[in-house]
């Protein structure tokens, strides 16, 4: 039986700048379940990015219901939405966002640093371990500056990996690499997923888009299809307009 | 291109005016305090006189155990020097005494100069009426002749061209006038009287020598150490001839303004560093503010690099804006600077009874305007290189291939660690030593002199030599003088002394009966206030009696031999027993044996003269003022109801004794205190305003730059907290890198700020328990300065949803 991850009800997200209101998401009801891959796609603007920072609790939405892990998240502390996002998900950014200052192995660990569980030498375990299902282990002193792009993004994966979490969420992973590089990110999330990784990922690229188990379309805040890449018909997840 | 340039600087200056206003009133404080600071101690210290030759007018001043404070020379040692030092010539002496004029309308006190005959040739003046006086003038014997100044010309005798026929009595004798100084001509201080020295070295021995300051040109190519060198030597060889006069006893020369500034070099150069870091402090700000929209621009600046800009024209751009604001600024700065000094005029007047120095005229001059342009020039440079440069060599393809405002990487993170280092390290420095300064000019204003002073007023009288030469007759005008004022209207109590609790008094060598001292004569002796008092005034004054009695009537007598210690001297002297009944003597450098003088009495320690540590706690003895008359006398009048009264009854008793004497400096006892430490206070104020500045610079600075480097990290902590920091981590970790800096610069600045603060306490004497919690407090407001300018721009950050800091512009 699937377990459901996420859930999603009626989620709406109003932005208000200089008087104006802009409904960048309109009554958004959507599941993922554990194990899945899903990617978001839609035009620019269409609120694909709003959505996975809702999902990613980087954001609050304005009005309904988010279920992380059968545990309500809507309306919780920032201290235990902070605790959330280090413990239950992993972030994959367009433009990497890799720490300057710290080398591979800091940037890998610094998730874990934000954990009070972990001995030093857990730490050093899991990013090595990390660090080795990037095929990264021999940059691990490096700088990000002396990496290429597709190897900073490598490093970004393993960052987001490291601490074993419930969901990878990825913004546009690809979009900042040229298709050697690409191809390389895109097969290591294929790696993850088939090892088990919940990932949802936002993303242009329909290439990118169709290695998803499952595709959602947003268009104008509002998700207008969502289907099963495999058996090429709806998923069971409501679909809901405003 | 340069016009084009000044108008894009223009155009965008003025679309922010908020920022342009800031940076200006920035620069203005910056520029006007350090040029204030600057031409306010050129003009003590520095100027060359208004003269020809000016520069080169050196004045040779005596030594104390290697302390130049000043002091005279005796004519013997002046007269070795002029022999046998090389690189000098044109020498002349002179020394101040008060002295009386008397006429049909009253008897008034002046400050004459009595100096050599080249004294006027030495300044390259001569008279505008009339003329100088001649070497065969400057004789004993001859004609008393005298000098006048053009004020007193113009005051005296209207200006008439008769007065060279005309007389001044002179301390009861009679001076043919017979030239006039040039308006402004008050050498070498605050002259309007000059009259011939007639010293003859032939006929004084060493013992009975009088003392000068001499005069002299520094020959060109020759220093000023290298005179000072073979000074020493030679005053080294006389001290090894008279080892019982000479002991200690030094000279030396310096310029005439110059000469002043011995033992008090700590503040001076403190404040000069305080200003110089005043002017850094506002540079780095608006440096940093620079810095921080040159940032904003860096796509802008790509695209300029993109259509083929080359760089110096990049930075030529970036530069006017910089050039607008120094120079907006600095003259801002320099307008308030200019009405600052001209202020300073009647504050500084106040230090002083006597006029000015001639050359303390405060005001724009052409150093100070040299100076000015010089440090807006510096200043330009400061503020606008750095951004410019900055900027102007970034990776512009990545600013234009990602759209960011460029990659900041380490450098950029370095330069603001840098520049809030720096303002730790300056705030701190200028904080701790302004902080001493205040402290110590506190305390110097609270300290108990000994004495009371409510509604008292004191005054001065000087007894002539021709009817007061002897000492009997000193003491009858004083009897006289105490008994008529306080039989008169509105004066409750009347005392006379040669110098009261609070003011200056002499300070001669002291030998204790039954102590050995050391065959170095000077050196070796101990050294006290010495006062002479009428019997009953200590009293009066409210000088507490801790031990024996206070004079009375039985003390009379010159050939009597009493006195009254101060309880410092006793501790000083006799610390494990009392001092009454001991002996001691007054011990000149003319090793003329003095009488051995009995303490009847110890009495509350009394400050005489400075307030600062050491000369604060020199302990004093008392005379009978019927034991030991003075020529020079301080009258205290306690009265019952109106100053006025008082002074006008002073007048009328003085009248009733002796017509041709006058009483000068009449004023309350409290001011005639406070006017001694009016220049420390003055200073004080001064440095308070620069620590002021300091704290308004510094913090701002602070929060601009620990503001600018959040700002610049705004999407790395959208990183860190989408990675799981709490808001509690990121705050924490800025403000562990904001301590870092905190030590980074706080504790270099902790180690120059204490350095200067226990330089200035070698002459303020301020305890050492009141530095160490100066230290702390500044260190505490440095600190918490840092932490909320850390705190404020990181919480205002953690305000942004983590989803908006990551896609942070």
């Amino acid at each position: 039986m699937t377990k459901t991850l996420i859930k999603l009800e009626n989620i709406k997200k109003v932005f208000f700048t200089d008087d104006v209101e802009t409904h960048a998401l309109s009554n958004i009801t959507l599941t993922i379940n554990k194990g899945e891959y899903v990617s978001i796609s839609g035009p620019s603007g269409c609120g694909k990015s709003t959505l996975l920072s809702l999902l990613g609790l980087l954001d609050t939405s304005s009005d309904g219901i988010y279920q992380l892990a059968e545990h309500h998240v809507s309306n919780i502390s920032k201290q235990e939405r902070a605790r959330i996002r280090n413990m239950e998900i992993g972030f994959i950014f367009q433009s990497f966002n890799l720490i300057s200052d710290l080398d591979v192995e800091e940037n890998i660990e610094l998730p874990l640093t934000y954990r009070n569980d972990l001995s030093k030498t857990q730490r050093q375990q899991m990013v090595s371990d990390a660090l080795a299902k990037v095929n990264m282990s021999h940059r691990a002193k490096h700088f990000p500056s002396q990496l290429s792009g597709g190897q900073q993004q490598r490093i970004a994966v393993a960052r987001a990996i490291v601490g074993n979490p419930s969901i990878i969420l990825a913004d546009e992973p690809t979009g900042n690499l040229d298709s050697k590089n690409a191809e390389a990110v895109m097969q290591l999330l294929d790696v993850l997923h088939s090892e088990g990784a919940t990932i949802c990922m936002v993303t242009h690229d329909p290439r990118s888009a169709k290695r998803a188990d499952r595709n959602i379309d947003i268009l104008d805040g509002q998700v207008v299809a969502d289907q099963s890449q495999n058996a090429n018909k709806k998923n069971s997840c409501e679909i809901a307009a405003a | 291109m340069i016009w084009q340039d000044f108008k894009y600087a223009l155009r965008l200056l003025s679309k922010k005016p908020g920022f342009t206003a800031l940076t200006t009133l920035v620069m203005a404080a910056g520029i006007g305090l350090s040029v204030y600071m600057f031409s306010f101690f050129n003009t003590i210290l520095y100027k060359d006189l208004p003269f020809e030759d000016g520069a080169s007018l050196m004045v040779v001043s005596g030594s104390y155990q290697g302390k130049r404070d000043r002091t005279k020379v005796s004519l013997h040692d002046y007269l070795e020097i002029r022999e046998n030092v090389q690189g000098l010539s044109e020498f002349g002496a002179y020394r101040f005494q008060n002295i009386i004029i008397s006429g049909r309308d009253g008897a008034r006190r002046f400050s004459a100069v009595f100096a050599e005959a080249n004294i006027f040739q030495l300044t390259r003046t001569d008279a505008i009426l009339g003329r100088t006086y001649t070497a065969a003038e400057d004789s004993v014997g001859a004609e008393a002749v005298v000098v006048i100044g053009f004020d007193l010309w113009q005051s005296q005798f209207a200006g008439d061209e008769s007065v060279l026929k005309k007389t001044l009595r002179i301390n009861g004798n009679s001076h043919r006038i017979i030239g006039v100084m040039p308006q402004g001509y008050l050498f070498p201080h605050s002259a309007q009287i000059w009259l011939p020295l007639a010293a003859d070295a032939t006929k004084l021995s060493r013992s009975d020598t009088i003392y000068i300051r001499g005069l002299a040109h520094l020959n060109e190519g020759v220093s000023k150490d290298n005179i000072n060198s073979q000074i020493a030597v030679i005053m080294s060889r006389i001290e090894q001839q008279y080892p019982e006069k000479n002991s200690g006893i030094g000279a030396y020369i310096a310029t005439i303004p110059g000469s002043g500034g011995s033992g008090g070099e700590p503040v001076i150069y403190t404040m000069h560093i305080v200003a110089v870091l005043i002017l850094i402090l506002a540079s780095i700000n608006v440096g940093n503010l620079l810095l921080s929209r040159a940032l904003e621009r860096g796509k802008e600046t790509a695209i300029r690099v993109a259509l083929g800009a080359p760089r110096s024209r990049l930075i030529s751009q970036m530069l006017w804006e910089s050039i607008i604001i120094c120079t907006l600024g600095g003259l801002i700065g320099f307008l308030v600077m200019a009405w600052g000094l001209e202020v300073t005029n009647p504050i500084v007047e106040t230090f002083y009874a006597d006029p000015l120095a001639f050359w303390w005229t405060f005001g724009i001059d052409g150093y100070t305007i040299k100076l000015f342009v010089t440090i807006v020039l510096v200043t330009i440079i400061l503020t606008g290189f750095i951004p410019a440069w900055r900027n102007s060599g970034g990776d512009f393809n990545a600013v234009l291939r990602d759209g960011t405002r460029g990659a900041l990487g380490k450098k950029a993170g370095r330069l603001n660690k840098i520049l809030v280092t720096s303002e730790i390290f300056i705030s701190m420095t200028v904080l701790i030593a302004s902080a001493v300064m205040v402290l110590s000019a506190y305390e110097q204003t609270h300290k108990d002199m000994g004495a009371e002073t409510d509604r008292t007023l004191v005054a001065n009288v000087l007894l002539t030599e021709k009817d007061y030469g002897s000492p009997k007759n000193k003491v009858q005008f004083a009897k006289a003088l105490q008994t008529s004022l306080e039989n008169s209207v509105g004066i409750d109590k009347a005392m006379i002394a040669s110098a009261l609790p609070g003011h200056y008094s002499g300070t001669p060598n002291i030998a204790i009966q039954g102590r050995e001292y050391g065959k170095n004569g000077n050196a070796s002796y101990p050294r006290a206030n010495y006062i002479s008092i009428m019997p009953d005034s200590l009293a009066k004054l409210g000088v507490e009696l801790y031990q024996g009695r206070y004079f009375n009537n039985g003390d009379d007598g010159l050939d009597k031999g009493t006195v009254l210690v101060t309880d410092s001297f006793s501790k000083l002297h006799f610390p494990e027993q009392s001092a009454l009944g001991k002996q001691i003597r007054i011990v000149d450098s003319n090793s003329k044996q003095h009488q051995w003088l009995t303490i009847v009495g110890v009495v509350e320690h009394t400050i005489q003269g400075s307030r600062e540590g050491e000369p604060a706690s020199v302990p004093s003895i008392f005379r009978p003022f019927t034991q030991l008359p003075t020529a020079q006398l301080t009258i205290a009048m306690v009265y019952t109801s109106n100053a006025n009264l008082a002074a006008k009854s002073l007048r009328k008793a003085l009248q009733g004794i002796d017509s041709e004497l006058a009483s000068y400096r009449i004023e309350s006892y409290l001011a005639s205190n406070v006017r001694i430490t009016a220049p420390i206070i003055f200073i004080s104020n001064l440095t308070a305003l620069f620590a002021l500045a300091a704290v308004v610079l510094a913090g701002s600075g602070i929060y601009g730059v620990m503001s600018n480097t959040i700002n610049q990290r705004i999407q790395e902590i959208g990183v860190k907290r989408a990675l799981g920091a709490t808001e509690q981590r990121i705050t924490f970790e800025f403000l562990w890198s904001g301590f870092k800096l905190l030590l980074w610069g706080g504790v270099p600045g902790i180690v120059v700020g204490g350095f200067m603060g226990f330089a200035m306490n070698q002459m303020f004497g301020t305890e050492s328990s009141a530095l160490i919690l100066i230290f702390v407090t500044m260190v505490v407001i440095v600190a918490s300065a840092v932490m909320v300018a850390t705190f404020l721009p990181t919480r205002r950050t953690l305000q942004l949803e983590p989803s908006q800091a990551l896609h942070y512009e």
